[in-house]
């Protein structure tokens, strides 16, 4: 029932996945989440490691904008509304999602029906396919007020997916539907392959600068400061079998959370374990392959294995 | 604690904050589901200053609303107004405008520029020299008013009402005016409509009774536009966002463009027709919709006139209607998409392609037509007309979707003290005889009608306005404002310096749109709302508790506003009252005191808009105080088809149906809180009023046409000399090939760029950076034919009159065989004039008899001044003022000048320099009469001895005897 769901509660979540000024403050206090974060923070969370898009996690490029966001405008207008700029901002959708609960709340009967599937296809087509896996990984990479706001919001977002029920028989969200598979460096190059590793619904796995910065670090190689994909490709020119592995043990890990949420997330859940395992078995296959068919494979210029010989 | 909990604390803190009228949710924040500033935080909004990056410092501004004055659109706009120095620091759009919803074009927020702008005029000018000499002496407005006043006594003491006259280039307000006017009984206003829009106006207007489109485009399933009108012209920007979303929700978007235009690029089919064809296409469309039977029957048997048009013309009174669309098919049947692709060049497959989409469009079809074809081409009015067509064999009039007449998606209030009292006498000047069905006044006609008539006028204001440079002929224009025996007085009224003010004898500052109270309202969409410009600076310091009189108090210098200034300059003119006109300016609530544009608006809106009041009590406010804060009000939305309403049983009494079903009544005309204008439909015999029309046994309201009907066949045309062309038909334009030498070309002169405003945006640095110049648009198969190389060649562009020299562009975005050249640029000053030096050349102006010489001695580039941007100005190409170089061109029937152009486009010769323009006035006053010879004067064609149809729009109307034409028998009163 629309009266059951914390609508103030998941607005004031979605203002603090804002950049912190004075009301950030003072709902991170209300809400007990500590210390008020620091612009700092603000910008080592969602500007440099966990970008809270939906077109980033769900889109095939990995990337703010293209396909996946003009869906997210498309149900935005659906509804009715003029989508904002950034229609798949966590922020605006939180905030479109309490709007509908405020709307059920107003309306009755079949317009009261006819809105809260609305409010269960945003929840279930445009923030489940990423928000959890993104917000357990805010868990993992931020402290202090970040890392409360996610765990809170993780929970609150739990609470009301399982307040619509599951169906195994529902189709999987078209995010998903119409995402590519990761692609295979040995038969699509190398370029695709890079692109698709950093893009989450491709490789199944969220992978950030502090993961590239722990595995430099554990395998003693030197990270290359710059976007993801150079940093990436300078370790794999380091030392490419081990990166492999390590990047194979990272999708492995994070396919096994994305298996924990297959009971109440169905599908999709299960959609992206897929993604990672699959990911994680092509990088060890590579790996064990010593990584030479990536340098025969790849017309990019994108230097894997260009050192090794 | 739990989720509920938490919930529940969340929201009682937000009760709390909102309790105490703050905004508990930041501003500007996604979660609002918008990004502006809400408006409870507009009082103290704080922003990081820009120019203190990377420092992050913090500002505070009050956020005042205001309108724009830059084009008709009246966008809202927020001024920024700093809280420490009171000065406006930026303009951003005001979220809760109805029309423009927070969205601006560029021309908003360069307002900034405009106010800043180093070389504005900030005090009152008065001429020292001779007129144009360009010498100049600071006056006081005291003495400025008591000087103009007085000539306006004398007028009025004298009779001589008709010398006194007001020519408005951007109106930029509903009412205010007109309303002046007819206090002083001066039959005065002067119009720039008939360089404007009045072509499609007219088409509209013999249609309907009302004279604009009022595309309700976002609920549209096919929108047709007769333009680039999704990047410029009258209420582009809300009209812009709304066909993005009638395209988003899936409409199909038809642009008829001879260029390729941004709006072009958007189309999903772009029509490229040769000018001058589109009544032919639009009838092409219209005739396989009617052989077709794809036309809703109903609504064209409820609505058209078509009775009157089988009685009066095939004499079958009693014809029926399936006889009239036997007779319908026959009548179009020669309008075949072969029959349009021959005029218009495109393929018949193409047309039919587009007629297929249109006739999907049920009652969804939203069509405009503003100036472009209308404005161009002789006949003009008939593109309106044809296009209107569409409409109304689809019924999608008034409906969701389609097109509204501006009136009902309009709302001008009543104001205090309306006048009760016309002008007595007619202002032949304007409105000569031999345009009687001119939509507005033939202004552009001025120097030659001065001429024929031996006109004098006395006091002639120039209001924002700058005929010099705008109309065509403009030194046929200087000509005349330079003769004494023409006009007595000049007054120019701008906020900056213009060609025309050159010629003026006083140089009046007035303000831009932060200086100045306005009202306006426009038809934008399906709903009716009211904007209010007022002088921000004066708005804030009123809340910072400060007591403003006089607006000049808080302006720049001692620049003014205009309604405080028509208070003022009327109180002069009658002191004591005598003239009988200074009471309509006296205080409501104290009689014998000047009324203050305070009791003005307060007066309005507390009594004139209905449901303001509540809103403002709703917050605890007044209604003036509640437009000062929120800048706009929606009085009404989903409007609908009123012309389907039933008349309410207390507006019959002792009610009459004539032979045609049109339904009059005793009943009074029920109170209204809107300003009175519109049609003037006659009363019955008996002296009833016209209340509505019968349709299928229901008294129904109808349209304010003589028929009461949607006028498919215009009587009025009939009537007034032009039969042959009273039904929706097509008239082969000046321009159209059979009328060309082998060697001449159409010039499409009427288009905008969507950073400029007509003559006003020169002293905005912004819009100059982006757009400084007007190239000639040439394709590259004329290039080759005429010898140009490359882009940015000369070429001299010979017209009836004279040439001018300019750049080519030599692009495919033109159709081959036609050539284009935007009008906005070419801005100048003499040489030892004082004048805006950004965005203007300084010239050489040679006189020899009726030959003039203009020719470009500087043009622009950097200079010193109180603003460190004017010298990184880094262009010098201002463009050339190819205006100068047309001959007046009035439509015989609708009186727009017909703006296209029949040139021959030569490379420059050795002699010529860029920006050259050469004319002899003499061939533009043969020009002129060639034209005239043209018309049908209601000398000879007026049916009942009067100069106009009474019932069409005037907009300050004359009393009706005012009308009799001289030497016939008096029909008025």
């Amino acid at each position: 029932m629309p009266d059951d769901a914390p609508l103030e509660l998941i607005r004031s979540l979605a203002v603090i996945a804002e950049p912190p000024g004075e009301e950030q403050g003072r709902l991170t206090q209300l809400l007990d989440l500590g210390a008020p974060p620091t612009a700092s923070e603000y910008s080592d969370v969602f500007l440099f490691q966990l970008y809270p898009y939906a077109s980033v996690h769900v889109g095939s490029e990995g990337m703010m904008g293209g396909e996946a966001r003009d869906r997210v405008a498309g149900f935005w207008t659906a509804l009715g509304h003029v989508p904002p700029a950034e229609p798949d901002h966590l922020a605006a959708l939180l905030g479109l999602y309490a709007s509908l609960g405020q709307r059920e709340h107003d309306v009755d009967g079949a317009e009261r029906a006819l809105v809260r599937e609305s409010r269960h296809a945003l929840l279930n087509e445009h923030l489940a396919p990423w928000v959890f896996a993104f917000l357990a990984r805010v868990q993992e990479l931020a402290s202090g007020a970040y890392a409360a706001w996610a765990s809170l919001l993780y929970e609150v977002l739990l609470s009301e997916a399982r307040s619509f029920g599951s169906d195994a028989s529902a189709p999987l969200p078209l995010h998903l539907r119409l995402s590519d598979d990761l692609p295979d460096p040995r038969t699509e190059g190398g370029d695709a392959w890079f692109s698709g590793l950093l893009a989450p619904v491709r490789a199944g796995m969220i992978l950030t600068r502090a993961d590239l910065a722990r595995i430099a670090g554990a395998l003693d190689l030197g990270l290359r400061a710059g976007e993801r994909r150079y940093a990436l490709e300078h370790l794999l020119a380091q030392d490419p079998i081990s990166v492999l592995g390590a990047l194979a043990a990272e999708a492995r890990r994070q396919g096994a959370a994305h298996a924990g949420r297959s009971d109440w997330l169905g599908p999709a859940a299960t959609f992206c374990h897929d993604r990672a395992m699959r990911a994680a078995a092509l990088l060890e296959e590579l790996a064990e392959q010593g990584a030479t068919h990536l340098r025969d494979a790849s017309e990019a210029p994108v230097g894997i294995g260009v050192e090794e010989g | 604690m739990n989720h509920k909990e938490l919930n529940a604390r969340v929201s009682a803190a937000r009760d709390q904050v909102e309790a105490r009228g703050e905004t508990f949710y930041p501003g500007a924040s996604r979660i609002h589901l918008a990004a502006f500033p809400p408006r409870e935080r507009w009082n103290d909004w704080v922003e990081l200053d820009s120019k203190s990056w990377p420092k992050r410092v913090e500002k505070r501004y009050m956020l005042v609303p205001t309108t724009c004055f830059n084009c008709e659109s009246a966008c809202g706009l927020l001024a920024y107004v700093d809280r420490d120095t009171l000065q406006v620091r930026k303009f951003e759009g005001n979220p809760e405008h109805p029309g423009s919803r927070g969205r601006n074009c560029a021309k908003g927020p360069a307002t900034i520029n405009q106010i800043t702008d180093p070389d504005r005029i900030l005090f009152p000018l008065k001429r020292a020299g001779e007129r144009g000499e360009g010498k100049w002496e600071r006056v006081s407005w005291d003495d400025a008013l008591d000087d103009i006043a007085g000539r306006i006594r004398k007028c009025m003491q004298d009779e001589r009402h008709e010398q006194v006259m007001y020519h408005v280039g951007r109106p930029g307000e509903d009412g205010y005016t007109e309303r002046m006017l007819a206090a002083w009984g001066v039959d005065g206003h002067n119009s720039h409509t008939n360089v404007c829009s009045s072509g499609a106006r007219a088409g509209y207007h013999w249609w309907m009774g009302m004279d604009r489109p009022s595309p309700d485009h976002a609920n549209a399933k096919v929108i047709v536009l007769v333009s680039s009108h999704l990047e410029t012209g009258h209420y582009f920007n809300p009209h812009a966002q709304r066909i993005i979303e009638g395209k988003k929700n899936g409409a199909k978007l038809i642009v008829l463009d001879t260029r390729l235009s941004n709006t072009s690029t958007h189309a999903d089919q772009w029509l490229s027709p040769y000018p001058g064809s589109e009544a032919a296409i639009f009838l092409a469309v219209a005739n396989w919709m009617i052989q077709e039977g794809k036309y809703d029957r109903e609504f064209v048997r409820r609505w058209w006139n078509w009775q009157e048009y089988l009685d009066r013309i095939h004499g079958e009174p009693n014809g029926g209607f399936e006889r009239f669309e036997e007779l319908l098919r026959d009548t179009y049947s020669e309008y075949t998409f072969d029959f349009a692709a021959e005029e218009s060049g495109l393929s018949a497959a193409a047309l039919q392609t587009m007629a297929e989409t249109i006739s999907t469009a049920g009652t969804r079809l939203a069509t405009h037509n503003w100036r472009s074809a209308g404005s161009g081409n002789l006949g003009g009015w008939q593109v309106a007309r044809t296009l209107l067509l569409l409409n109304a064999l689809l019924g999608a009039i008034a409906t969701e979707g389609g097109t509204f007449p501006n009136s009902w998606n309009k709302f001008t209030p009543k104001p205090p003290r309306l006048p009760h009292q016309h002008p007595k006498r007619w202002n032949e000047v304007l409105w000569p005889r031999e345009y009687p069905l001119a939509l507005m006044e033939m202004s552009f006609l001025m120097p030659h009608l001065m001429r024929d008539q031996d006109a004098f006028v006395d006091v002639y204001f120039t209001r924002v306005y700058n005929p010099v440079w705008t109309n065509p002929d403009g030194f046929s224009w200087i000509e005349m404002l330079t003769d004494p025996k023409r006009i007595g007085q000049h007054i120019a009224m701008t906020p900056t310096w213009n060609e025309t003010a050159y010629f003026a004898d006083y140089v009046l500052p007035m303000g831009h749109s932060s200086e100045r109270h306005d009202l306006t309202s426009y038809e934008q969409y399906d709903g009716q709302w009211l904007g209010f410009r007022q002088p921000v600076l004066r708005t804030a310091r009123e809340r910072l508790g400060e007591r403003i009189t006089d607006t000049r108090q808080v302006n720049p210098g001692e620049v003014w506003e205009e309604n405080e200034f028509w208070i003022e300059l009327t109180w002069r003119i009658d002191p004591d009252g005598t003239l009988g006109i200074r009471q309509f300016f006296e205080s409501v609530k104290n009689p014998g005191e000047k009324m203050t544009v305070d009791e003005y608006y307060g007066w309005i809106f507390e009594n004139s808009v209905p449901g303001l009041p509540a809103a403002a009590a709703a917050e605890g406010i007044s209604p003036l105080e509640y437009m000062r804060r929120v800048g706009a009000f929606e009085v009404a939305s989903k409007i609908g088809r009123v012309y389907e309403q039933r008349i309410p049983e207390e507006e019959l009494e002792d009610v009459h149906v004539d032979g045609a079903d049109r339904v009059y009544t005793r009943a009074p005309v029920p109170p209204s809180p809107k300003a009175p204008g519109g049609t003037k439909i006659d009363p019955d015999e008996q002296g009833r009023r016209r209340v509505g029309v019968r349709v299928n046994g229901e008294v129904l309201r109808g349209w304010p046409t003589p028929s009461g009907k949607l006028e498919f066949w215009s009587p009025t045309l009939h009537e007034w000399g032009w039969p042959e062309l009273a039904i929706p038909t097509y008239i082969r334009s000046h321009i159209h090939r059979q009328n060309l030498d082998a060697d001449q070309m159409p010039l499409i002169s009427t288009f905008r760029v969507p950073v400029q405003i007509h003559t006003r945006s020169a002293n905005a640095k912004w819009l100059d950076e982006i757009a400084h110049t007007n190239p000639l648009w040439i394709h590259p198969s004329d290039a080759a034919r005429v010898g140009v190389a490359k882009t940015g060649d000369l070429v001299r562009v010979e017209t009836e009159i004279g040439h001018f020299v300019l750049k080519t562009w030599i692009t495919e975005g033109i159709r081959p065989g036609v050539v284009a050249c935007s009008h906005h640029m070419g801005r100048w000053k003499p040489e030892g004039h004082e004048g805006q030096r950004i965005g203007m050349m300084t010239v050489a102006l040679d006189q020899a008899d009726s030959t003039w010489d203009l020719t470009r001695k500087k043009g622009g580039g950097p200079f010193a001044s109180s603003d460190p941007d004017t010298l990184r100005v880094w262009w010098t190409d201002v463009g050339v003022h190819q205006n100068l170089t047309h001959a007046v061109h009035p439509d015989p029937i609708s009186g727009m000048h017909c703006w296209h152009q029949a040139v021959r486009v030569k490379k420059a010769e050795p002699t010529d320099s860029f920006g050259d323009v050469s004319v002899d006035t003499a061939k533009s006053r043969a020009a002129y009469e060639r034209w005239l010879a043209t018309t049908r004067s209601a000398d000879e064609h007026s049916p009942d001895g009067t100069r106009r149809p009474f019932w069409m729009l005037r907009p300050v109307r004359p009393e009706r005897a005012a009308y009799d034409l001289p030497d016939r028998e008096p029909v008025g009163a």
